[in-house]
């Protein structure tokens, strides 16, 4: 009694020592027993007893041995497999007799255990083992970080002198490979295409570790002096550009005017660099760095040594960059340090914060499945306790009716994280179609993979441990004599026990409100953003990049001599409105600039974003002119300068005056690549503003000139199209090449589709995301509110009997328990308002035409959480209210 | 209610024959400390020798003491041979098992004393 049980751990041990040793134990224990009877017997025959008197007599006073063995099995052996089966079908058995409790609880893990499956897969496959490279994670790439600089990030880009000393005078990698970008231009039937080019040093592709998916890899001897030129495809673009054609392999394509071999297709998830070819380069110490401008900056990776940290690694590498700084001091900031970042850093860094709260949510989530589905057994326990209460006194161990009861939470557990990787299958279908562009890296798949699978078992096993305790804690503790007495006097469990429960209730009300909230208002401010007018008219939009090869367009003349043609060649085409050509995608607004206007000082810099257009820009988007007029064809034709300005600008720099005629200086255009003298352009027309820094940041002062100002600026085609735009790919294509057969074109597609992709998308997933835990925290909360009112409802049995017994209605009771169960409710919507209205703050810069405090999001939401709250009460007050006194108060 | 009574006796059995194992435990420790190493027999039969007719024993349980003082350390097992030459599993008390019987015959002490003050204190009202 005073002995204390010692460590579980101990007992543990010895369990799994006499479960291994098995039938040995037990012969030996059966061997102790028959001699000890033994001694017994010839005891009681020395005292004068017959043999089979002294027999019964040593039995009597040894007592049962069966139960002695049952004792020992329990303290020395783990439950047999056929004692689990046992359990087993017992819960199964039982668990099909209350479908409706197996039900609703199974639905709620699934939920819970279903968002934790999709949200942790998402972690795994994008930050965990985003890579499916060979010992990816000790994948390290240096920067040169500028140490009197305040944010982060440095050079990353290193000449090929730089990438050799690296490679051979490190004591820190056991292997390191560069890559360096490489469009490459091919001709493609009658015209040219892009690829995104890599050319890779030797052994890049051991170092991945990564076997082709058809043919080879680059091999040392391909990257010898004379060896027939080949190259290997990444998989994606072999899909896209040639629908998985498998019979390109081994053909000859003329790359950059080289004819090349392709030699392999990598499977897959094979991204490195974000490359659509990979071509061997053997890196070569003759281009000095700054020498031409033929300048290659190759991105180098190694992997550290086993053992080696990143300290040592920046330690080692800074150490060679100092002796680099003092050969080249102008490519190196006084100061600086070689931080060395691991692979992935950059892409995944973005999003690392948010996918960890929105893993810490869900795990909350889960919590609350949990305690949800442990009031829901409590109260179903309460119903049984004069089952186990039979069970014990008929012989069954406390141990056996934990043990059974942790069977059927397993069985409950089992099935919800069955139905759980069901959901998380659906909902990450969902979440990776809705995913913004660029957000996790290239090499990510997101699936439900083995490690992913493995989690959920855990957590499964888990939760049933969570909440199957409180239940099987509670058989364990009561005493087996008690129920008869107990039962139904009104006490709903301890005080303790019950504050809990009423917690986690006020607790579940107030997450959901939040939830809720946030997602009604990311809702509101999504319908808000649609509206929101971009200032010009995507519909009917086909725009395209045209790279225009930088030898043959270097001059005004040579643009001109390109655009002018092709413009009269689409405008010949059926379908085909208007075109024009710009220096930046809508609606980005181009690059930034000093600004300074003719007869206006000011102290602070003046800045603003411009862009080259074609004179029919304005047109093709219909942008809306307020002012003055938009350059003509022949004054863009003549390069004259001139500039359209939008509104921000002239209220910006020009306030209370009418803004043509005036004269602006664009400062950046006099250093630009094609640098412009004296660049002053004077202002001729005044245009609405057009969004030009996506949709949530104010719109920025803007300009625009003539795209014949700098001869290589203009790259983007916009077509307007009085039919679909996503069907002009062909011709618009065909009308490029028939201009000039040597010009690729990227990004082709709609406007309105890039402008979703660029605006939208980010918010939406938001929204998605924000909605989908909103439901389920409202399913949650129905679940809880409902679980908690019928554990107590079903203690106090009883005390309602009696309270119908000396008169009280059916609707009195049903009264009493709504109230119960909409007292908790109202708590935990006032703590909810409260939060709510406390990350508003938070939450303000994510919205946009809705405020944080939107009285009528509140006031839906709550009625919203009210109603289903008071549903998820009626049903088990409407159930007390039903309660038959006679019944009840036999109940004793 | 007077029906459930009946069906309950055995639990009060059960719970009676708990709380001597609590008390079995602590009787073959210093049993095995004052008399070093016994089989369950031997102890059994020491038990019965120093409580007889105010202690009602059944034997068995002292193996599940035996398992129990095992599991914790308490006491070793080793196979032997018997006074009569038959083979037998002698158990001994071990460091930590002494270590343990100081520990509970303090704790012993203190509450049967307290509880010897309590009762006094009833038949003096």
């Amino acid at each position: 009694m005073n002995l204390p049980r010692g460590s579980s751990l101990r007992s543990f041990a010895a369990k799994l020592r006499g479960f291994l040793r098995g039938h040995q134990n037990n012969r030996e224990f059966e061997e102790e027993i028959h001699e000890h009877l033994q001694l017994l017997v010839e005891r009681f025959v020395a005292r004068g007893m017959s043999r089979e008197e002294a027999a019964t007599a040593a039995r009597r006073q040894f007592g049962n041995t069966t139960s002695l063995q049952e004792d020992r099995r329990e303290l020395q052996t783990l439950p047999s497999i056929e004692a689990l089966w046992h359990d087993l079908r017992y819960a199964l058995r039982t668990l099909w007799k209350s479908r409706g409790f197996a039900a609703v609880s199974m639905a709620t893990l699934g939920l819970g255990i279903g968002a934790a499956t999709a949200i942790f897969s998402v972690v795994e496959n994008v930050m965990l083992s985003p890579f499916p490279y060979k010992d990816a994670r000790h994948m390290v790439f240096p920067r040169i970080h500028n140490t009197e600089q305040s944010h982060e990030g440095g050079r990353q880009g290193y000449t090929a002198k730089e990438f050799l000393e690296f490679a051979e005078g490190n004591h820190v990698f056991d292997g390191i490979v560069a890559a360096t970008n490489d469009p490459v231009l091919y001709k493609q039937g009658e015209g040219t295409e892009e690829f995104d080019g890599a050319r890779v040093t030797p052994g890049t592709f051991e170092f991945f570790g990564m076997p082709a998916l058809y043919g080879r890899v680059l091999q040392p001897s391909d990257y010898e002096s004379g060896a027939p030129p080949v190259f290997v495809m990444r998989h994606k673009t072999w899909v896209e550009r040639f629908n998985g054609d498998s019979s390109i392999l081994n053909k000859t394509f003329v790359l950059n005017g080289i004819p090349r071999t392709l030699i392999g297709i990598m499977p897959p998830r094979f991204g490195w660099y974000g490359a659509d070819v990979f071509l061997p380069e053997k890196p070569a110490r003759g281009a000095e760095w700054g020498a031409s401008d033929a300048q290659e900056y190759w991105f180098v990776l190694g992997r550290l040594k086993p053992g080696v940290s990143i300290q040592q690694a920046q330690a080692d590498l800074t150490v060679i960059a100092n002796r680099l700084a003092k050969v080249y001091p102008q490519d190196y900031p006084p100061h600086f340090t070689v931080q060395i970042r691991k692979l992935g850093d950059t892409v995944v860094g973005r999003i690392e914060t948010t996918l960890y709260t929105v893993l810490a949510a869900v795990g909350l989530l889960l919590l609350i499945a949990c305690s949800n589905v442990a009031n829901l057994m409590l109260a179903r326990a309460t119903a049984r306790e004069k089952e186990f209460a039979l069970r014990a006194v008929l012989g069954a161990g406390r141990a056996r009716i934990v043990r059974l009861l942790t069977a059927e939470s397993l069985v409950l557990a089992m099935a919800g994280a069955m139905l759980g990787v069901l959901l998380a299958w659906g909902g990450l279908k969902a979440l990776v179609a809705a995913l913004p562009q660029d957000t996790i890296p290239s090499e990510s798949v997101i699936e439900l993979n083995a490690p992913v699978l493995t989690f959920t078992l855990c957590v499964a096993v888990l939760t049933a441990l969570i909440f199957g305790l409180a239940p099987a804690l509670q058989s364990f503790r009561r005493d087996l004599n008690d129920p008869v007495h107990e039962s139904g006097k009104g006490t709903s469990g301890g005080f303790r026990g019950r504050w809990m429960r009423d917690a986690v209730v006020v607790m579940e009300v107030a997450l959901s409100l939040v939830l809720l909230i946030g997602a009604g208002l990311l809702m509101r401010s999504f319908v808000a953003l649609r509206e929101v007018r971009l200032g010009l008219r995507a519909d009917h939009v086909f725009q395209t990049v045209l790279l225009l090869p930088e030898d043959r367009y270097k001059t005004a003349r040579q643009a001109t001599g390109f655009f002018r043609p092709l413009f009269a060649r689409l405008k010949t085409l059926p379908g085909v409105v208007d075109a024009a050509a710009s220096s930046a995608l809508p609606p980005s607004g181009g690059a930034e600039s000093r600004v300074e206007v003719a007869g206006k000082t000011h102290d602070e810099e003046w800045q603003t974003l411009f862009q080259y257009v074609s004179e029919g820009y304005f047109r093709v988007l219909r942008v809306e002119l307020k002012e003055g007029r938009v350059f003509t064809e022949a004054e863009v034709n003549d390069a004259r300068k001139l500039a359209v300005v939008n509104e921000t600008f002239a209220r910006k720099y020009l306030p209370n005056e009418n803004p043509i005629g005036w004269r602006v200086r664009l400062a950046r255009i006099e250093t630009s690549r094609e640098p412009v003298r004296d660049a002053w352009f004077e202002i001729t027309g005044l245009v609405a503003d057009v969004t030009n820094r996506g949709l949530q940041t104010p719109i920025e002062p803007e300009a625009w000139i003539p795209y014949t100002i700098a001869g290589s600026e203009a790259q983007v085609l916009l077509v307007r199209t009085s039919q679909d735009p996503g069907t002009m790919m062909n011709a618009v294509r065909k009308e490029v090449w028939a201009t000039d057969a040597g010009v690729p074109l990227a990004y082709s597609g709609t406007l309105e589709d890039r402008i979703s992709e660029g605006l939208y998308a980010g918010p939406r997933f938001g929204l998605l995301l924000t909605a989908i835990f909103a439901c389920i925290g409202l399913v949650l909360v129905t679940v809880g509110v409902y679980s908690v009112l019928a554990y107590s409802t079903a203690r106090r049995t009883h005390e309602i009997g009696i309270r119908m017994a000396l008169g009280a209605a059916g609707d009195d009771v049903l009264g009493m328990v709504v109230k119960t169960g909409l007292r908790l409710v109202a708590a935990g919507m006032a703590i909810g308002i409260a939060v709510s209205l406390a990350l508003g703050r938070l939450m303000g810069t994510q919205l946009v035409g809705v405020r944080a405090y939107d009285p009528a999001t509140l006031a839906t939401t709550t009625l919203l959480l009210t109603l289903t709250a008071a549903v998820a009460c009626w049903i088990p007050a409407r159930r007390a209210s039903r309660v038959d006194p006679m019944v009840a108060l036999r109940y004793e | 209610m007077g029906k459930d009574r009946k069906g309950t006796e055995g639990t009060a059995d059960a719970r009676k024959s708990e709380v001597l194992q609590g008390t079995l435990d602590l009787m073959i420790l210093k049993t095995l400390h004052a008399l070093g190493p016994l089989h369950g027999f031997g102890i059994a039969r020491r038990i019965e020798q120093v409580s007889r007719d105010v202690l009602q024993l059944n034997e068995g349980t002292v193996y599940t003491s035996l398992l129990r003082l095992q599991q914790q350390g308490w006491i070793a097992a080793e196979w032997g041979t018997s006074e009569n030459n038959r083979k037998a599993k002698f158990y001994s008390i071990t460091k930590r098992g002494q270590k343990q019987l100081e520990l509970e015959t303090e704790n012993w002490e203190r509450i049967s004393g307290v509880i010897a003050r309590v009762l006094r204190l009833e038949e003096e009202k």
